[in-house]
């Protein structure tokens, strides 16, 4: 199939393309030269905004923990259900929508990528299943490693290439992306009611510390040549003062940097962004991280941006979820995974009016306006820790308008208000930017290379917004910035119009991407699992790896190792 | 007023969701409009006209708020009078689910019984009904800890388990018997039950008034007892005088919900008398 | 003779899948490692009430036809129905629930799965107030302290204990099977003692149980490492291997959870008895508790059907909550069926909801005691139904089985049940983990490969297959009526 797009005013931050006229052309999923004009299907994006599709680089949609916190929260759906079509499958939201409601918002805002941060290697099959039940949009998930007792005890023991040889062998049987650390070494403690205090605290009865376990994964990492960074939620998260956490984590990988390349992702960096010693001293610590940020290069992040709404927080930071609870003393789910993770989840509702909700929707923004390199911070709500995905649009609004930032300042908690960074920052994000952070800095910061931009043979993943950037101004016109972004004129996955005016059309499969990750002696790697396997879980060898028949479509990178 | 007589032109089997039931929607509308209005019978959608003869009695003025009388046993339909604002619902026969779900204003009669859920989430008005009410009166959705936020709901029969779960204000009073369970997890107001009481009521409660005016099966361990009270006032103008024994709790949840329980009917609750 | 490893068990919801099965001439001959249920269902799945052929019911009996024309029929019922149900999928696989979810919203039906007569109340408290729980390895590596509430996993559960709990081996934590073998001869040994003393000096008849008022402590051997307190109405067999053992009066478990709550945070009761129970015991016990460093509650359908039903769970997931303020504490639900966790989880990932899901109005509803099939049923408001893997008529209160059957009934089953001798349309499935292969969640919700391990017999399909041919027969009817 063939399709032209004609006449939009394209943003393709990749190639450099900052709002030019000009024609894209499509055939057979992918970017090409030039089609049959009198046979292709044509779009007059006249007036309209043309980006490849939006990219989300951190968003809770599926697995274990996801779908507890679907089954917790019947309140949260019964009010916001999508009836079936004869095109579309019905469901639920809001915070937690169901897995075909997922797939239909993404698209219906014009994304059509989105990765799945945590993912316990031991029930990944669930992951999988539900990303296959999640239409349209391209999928990908990392596996969570940082606490797992292979990686402990290997790089414990100095085993560097040990460890290396099992994350792959790990990655390639739970089909995941990249390499996940959440609170490296406190979900460990956690299994026994504990936590660690900061990055240099051992881990209870493995004589490891978490800045070991960073460092050793992020050599692991480099060793395996995954096209991502280790993505890492900081010890500490949530915590008073934890910006200094943040920073030692950052230092910790300073020295493996070569070439100017990211070795590490800082992932929702506003909950790690806290200064002060206690929720009564609570205050931003953005400042700080973004000048950290500013004079280094081996960093990316994204934002896990505070929106003024109820919803779901889950995280496998199993003893920050636990602390949430005795803040807010709503209820609370609890999985430890065996040899692996744990996970949490606690309903949270963020308000205008309470000093340290309403600090931490400051950080975010904060963060994502000074820190000078929009492609070193990515756009995201850590969907739904921050607030749910469908909210990208205000976020859009805040970051290109100080006019709807103020109008939300307005609002909110005097006292935070009072101490916010955001009246004395005058920055606002061009559409070229929000291309960035929305979509040519994930791509890249995830290392993939056939999306995020729309360069002759990329995938055809495209958006287009009903918002002419020649005639009107973001800036005053925010709301109808937020409008545009709400419901996209069209999207296009793999160069099918999947959806117009904000409605979708079809019901199409998305891929599952994965690394296949070549190491030598792979053979010997599964002897040694095979071997300790009885020891570590309690389900056997050959019934723990994901086989390809979970994913719908399944798309495997190979990656060579130095290994 | 506009006075709107509805009329089942069937004994209805499936389950029938009619949500536009409701004063603040008939308000102004012509008779052709409210039939018109969208019902679902079973899984295919309807309207109303198809399921109930439609009568406008009175039109005189628009500005006064509607009432709407059901003539007939309508205990399949769901949701009727749900969110309602104002103006007044009668039945004369018995309803079903949810009936006067969420609603802030206006009145609901009903001379029969009710099913589940009556009341739900309810935040203003009043809801009397003549007959017994199933489970969940007043209390919230599942999964959600807003109970009911105001408003009276007076039932003169019998009631299920689990009445005014979650309240946070408002009034219940029960002239009959009430299941078990009564007032659990409650913030507030004040539940009346005149008759026997089925066990565990108070559960989990952290304020809040309960009044057993009947047999109350026992007390849970978690309640401390408070003393003895010659009287207690339900509302304004409805005042119990008995000797009532008062206990606190629920002390699992550092509850201080008082547990008003009749000395009378209650011998074995004598044992407490000892701590007094 | 070939041996297929690592076989999945389609029995409980422990989900063991280290069986090892001997095939030959397509037959399983021989079963190792399962326990008794597990034996019973890989050598003798293949009984006399099998059923081999598709029928319908015509002048009252049932008569054999072919597969396409039962479909035709089954798809006609659920077509032109205005209210269906469908029931089951907890003994089938996660991609046949899919399909069936699929099928209920194509009909406008009510989907159930049977959590809706074991465990959904215990949901709907979760619902409420959350739950603190764990994969079971996580047990078995570090709980020294195991309690089991109202079930009794010796016999429901065979092998929970041995490879989850108390006798299983973890990193942190040695099993207790040795102390209990001691243990053990202690005890025989002091029966011995006992009944010789009363055989040579007392001359009574034969003792009865005392009353409940009479509560004795049950007698116990304090040891090293790991505890297990088993608390139930009656003595068990499990309660025989527990060190400390609860005889909780019958319906009083929600009054004893409360009490224990109390307990833990230190607070005294006015009380001297809860549920029949001295209050110095449970002092006791709640010590035990507490001065544990994991602790693991297991509930059964012993606490989530006595009378207080969900909310007895409610107390229960708060005792736990409340525990992991002084020490790491977990609590699981033992799930019957062996895949009622994945029909609950795969009917939230698609609908938002674990069962009864109502999508009459086009979107999914979930109101359990409005949208569940056996009060839908009491109120006589279905008028038909589809059965897979589940006999409801056995099973069902008698108000609800007879509203069943007076509607167009129809059952996929592998057997013939109870249910299966009623319906109108009957067609015959393959045993899925033994004939077919699929997906199944362990109580702990662990996804686990269940295997194909023989051929089923010709011309029988999976549960999957069945209903995408039924979906895609309604899908045809309803798009000729819509063009007529």
């Amino acid at each position: 199939m063939e399709l032209l797009i004609k006449n939009g005013l394209v943003y393709d931050p990749i190639n450099g393309v900052n709002e030019e006229k000009m024609d894209i052309a499509v055939k057979d999923g992918k970017i090409v030269e030039k089609v049959n004009e009198r046979r292709a299907k044509k779009i007059d994006a006249s007036g309209m905004i043309v980006m490849p599709g939006g990219i989300d680089i951190h968003s809770h949609i599926a697995g274990g923990k996801v779908n507890s916190g679907r089954l917790l929260r019947p309140e949260d759906h019964f009010k916001d259900f999508e009836r079936k079509t004869a095109v579309t499958r019905s469901g639920v939201g809001y915070s937690i929508p169901s897995t075909f409601t997922t797939g239909y918002r993404y698209a219906r805002m014009g994304w059509t990528t989105v990765m799945d941060p945590a993912m316990p290697p031991l029930e990944a099959k669930h992951t999988h299943e539900e990303l296959s039940d999640t239409p349209i949009i391209d999928k990908a998930s990392y596996p969570l490693l940082g606490d797992w007792w292979f990686v402990l005890e290997y790089l414990r023991d100095g085993k560097i290439e040990e460890c290396a040889r099992h994350v792959a062998w790990m990655i390639k049987a739970t089909k995941g992306y990249a390499i996940k650390l959440v609170n490296p070494g406190g979900l460990e403690a956690w299994g026994f009611g504990r936590n660690v205090k900061n990055i240099d605290d051992p881990v209870p009865y493995f004589g490891i510390t978490p800045r070991e376990i960073i460092r050793g994964l992020c050599r692991v990492n480099k060793l395996l040549n995954l096209p991502h960074t280790i993505h890492v939620h900081t010890n500490n998260l949530g915590k008073p003062g934890n910006y200094v956490t943040a920073l030692e984590t950052m230092k910790c990988v300073e020295d493996l940097a070569e070439d100017g390349k990211p070795v590490i992702h800082i992932t929702h960096c506003q909950f790690s962004a806290f200064k002060g010693d206690d929720w009564r001293t609570f205050e931003s610590g953005a400042e700080e991280i973004a000048n950290y940020v500013n004079a280094h290069s081996h960093v990316t992040m994204d934002m896990g941006q505070v929106i003024f709404t109820d919803t779901t927080t889950m995280t496998a930071d199993g003893p920050f979820q636990y602390i949430l609870y005795t803040l807010s003393g709503n209820k609370w789910v609890n999985h430890d995974v065996e040899t692996e993770t744990s996970a949490g989840i606690v309903p949270f509702h963020y308000r205008r009016r309470s000093y340290v909700h309403a600090t931490q929707w400051s950080i975010g923004l904060e963060l994502a306006l000074l820190i000078k390199d929009p492609w070193k911070i990515l756009m995201t709500t850590d969907h739904p820790n921050g607030g749910p995905f469908i909210a990208y649009p205000r976020i859009v609004a805040w970051l290109m308008s100080r006019k709807a930032r103020e109008a939300t300042l307005k609002k909110i908690n005097s006292k935070a208000r009072s101490r916010s960074l955001l009246p004395t920052i005058d920055r606002e994000l061009s559409f070229y930017e929000i291309a960035i952070v929305t979509r040519a800095g994930q791509a890249k910061a995830l290392g993939l290379k056939n999306k995020g931009h729309l360069g002759i043979g990329a995938d055809a993943d495209i958006a287009i917004y009903k918002f002419n950037s020649e005639t009107m101004d973001p800036s005053k016109k925010y709301k109808a910035v937020r409008r545009a972004f709400k419901r996209a004129a069209y999207t296009i996955k793999s160069g099918q119009v999947v959806v117009k005016d904000g409605e979708v059309l079809k019901h199409v499969d998305g891929a599952t991407m994965w690394l296949d990750v070549k190491t030598s002696e792979e053979a010997k790697i599964t002897e040694e699992m095979k071997r300790r396997f009885k020891d570590y879980w309690t389900v056997e060898f050959e019934n723990y790896p994901v086989s390809e028949d979970y994913l719908a479509i399944s798309q495997p990178t190979t990656v060579k190792a130095d290994v | 007023m506009m006075l709107v007589n509805l009329y089942p032109l069937k004994e209805f089997k499936l389950p029938v969701v009619a949500e536009c039931i409701n004063p603040d929607i008939f308000q102004g509308k012509k008779p052709k409009e409210i039939e018109g209005l969208e019902v679902w019978e079973g899984n295919k959608q309807k309207r109303l006209g198809e399921l109930f003869k439609v009568e406008v009695a009175k039109e005189e003025s628009v500005s006064e708020a509607a009432v709407i009388t059901i003539h007939g046993d309508v205990s399949h339909v769901k949701r009727i009078g749900v969110g309602m604002k104002g103006g007044e619902i009668v039945v004369k026969g018995d309803a079903g689910m949810h009936l006067g779900e969420e609603m802030s204003g206006g009145k609901i009669t009903v001379y029969g019984n009710v099913l589940g859920w009556a009341g739900s989430m309810m935040k203003g008005g009043t809801i009397e009904i003549h007959g017994n009410a199933g489970d969940y009166l007043g209390a919230p959705y599942r999964g959600s800890t807003e109970g009911m936020k105001g408003g009276k709901i007076i039932v003169h029969g019998n009631v299920g388990n689990e009445v005014g779960a979650h309240m946070k204000k408002g009034l219940i009073k029960i002239y009959g018997n009430a299941g078990q369970f009564v007032g659990f997890r409650m913030h507030g107001g004040t539940i009346y039950v005149q008759k026997d009481c089925g066990g565990r009521g108070g559960a989990c409660m952290t304020d809040g008034t309960i009044v057993v005016g009947g047999f109350l099966e026992s007390v849970l361990p978690t309640f401390t007892i408070e003393g003895l009270r010659k009287r207690v006032k339900i509302e304004e103008g409805e005042v119990v005088e008995a000797p009532f024994y008062l206990f606190l709790g629920d002390l699992t949840e550092n509850g201080r919900g008082r547990l008003f329980v009749a000395k009378e009917p209650n011998p074995h609750l004598g044992y407490y008398e000892k701590f007094l | 003779m070939p041996v297929v490893k690592a076989v999945t068990c389609p029995v409980c919801g422990s989900l063991c899948d280290d069986i090892e099965l001997t095939v030959e001439n397509g037959r399983i001959v021989k079963v190792k490692n399962g326990c008794a249920m597990c034996e019973a269902k890989f050598l003798g799945y293949c009984g006399e009430h099998r059923v081999l052929k598709p029928m319908i019911r015509k002048n009252g009996g049932l008569v054999k036809t072919t597969l396409k024309e039962a479909v035709r029929r089954a798809a006609e019922i659920l077509a032109e129905a205005n209210y269906p149900v469908l029931y089951g999928w907890s003994s089938t696989s996660c991609e046949a629930i899919s399909v069936g979810i699929e099928l209920a919203e194509e009909v406008g039906g009510v989907i159930d799965n049977t959590s809706v007569v074991c465990h959904g109340p215990s949901i709907l408290s979760i619902q409420n107030v959350g739950i603190p729980s764990c994969t079971l390895g996580q047990i078995r590596h570090r709980a020294d302290l195991i309690v089991y509430w109202g079930s009794n996993p010796w016999s429901a559960h065979p092998r929970h204990i041995e490879r989850y709990t108390a006798f299983a081996e973890g990193r942190f934590e040695k099993s207790a099977w040795r102390s209990y073998v001691n243990k053990v001869k202690a005890l025989v040994g002091r029966k011995k003692l006992q009944s010789a003393i009363k055989r040579l000096f007392v001359k009574k008849p034969a003792p009865v149980p005392p009353p409940i008022s009479e509560y004795k402590p049950y007698p116990f051997i304090t040891k090293e490492g790991r505890k297990l307190i088993v608390i139930d109405v009656r003595r068990t067999k499990s309660a025989e291997i527990a060190d400390y053992f609860v005889q909780v009066e019958p319906n009083k478990d929600y009054e004893l959870l409360q009490a224990f709550r109390m307990l833990i945070r230190d607070q005294e009761l006015e009380v001297d008895r809860v549920a029949g129970v001295p209050v110095e015991y449970l002092e006791e016990v709640a010590d035990v508790m507490v001065s544990c460093d994991f602790g693991a509650l297991f509930f059964g359908l012993g606490l989530t059907m006595s009378s207080g039903k969900l909310r007895n769970i409610d107390a229960a997931l708060s005792l736990v909550r409340d525990l992991n303020m002084r020490t790491k504490f977990i609590i699981m639900p033992m799930r019957g069926h062996f895949n009622v966790t994945g029909a609950n989880i795969v009917f939230t990932w698609q609908t938002g909801y674990p069962y009864a899901v109502d999508f009459s109005l086009g979107y999914p509803r979930y109101n359990p005691g409005e949208t569940s099939v056996v009060d839908v049923l009491l109120r006589k408001e279905s008028d038909a139904a589809i059965i897979v893997a589940s006999d409801p008529v056995s099973s069902f209160p008698r108000k609800a089985a007879e509203h069943l059957v007076k509607n167009p009934l129809i059952v996929i089953d592998p057997h013939m049940n109870v249910t299966a001798q009623m319906a109108d349309v009957l067609i015959p499935s393959a045993f899925v983990g033994i004939e077919a292969s699929g997906t199944a969640y362990r109580m702990d919700h662990v996804p686990i490969p269940l295997k194909k391990v023989v051929n089923p017999p010709k011309g029988i399909h999976p549960d999957e297959e069945i209903l995408r041919r039924i979906l895609k027969e309604v899908r045809r009817i309803k798009k000729k009526e819509e063009a007529a």
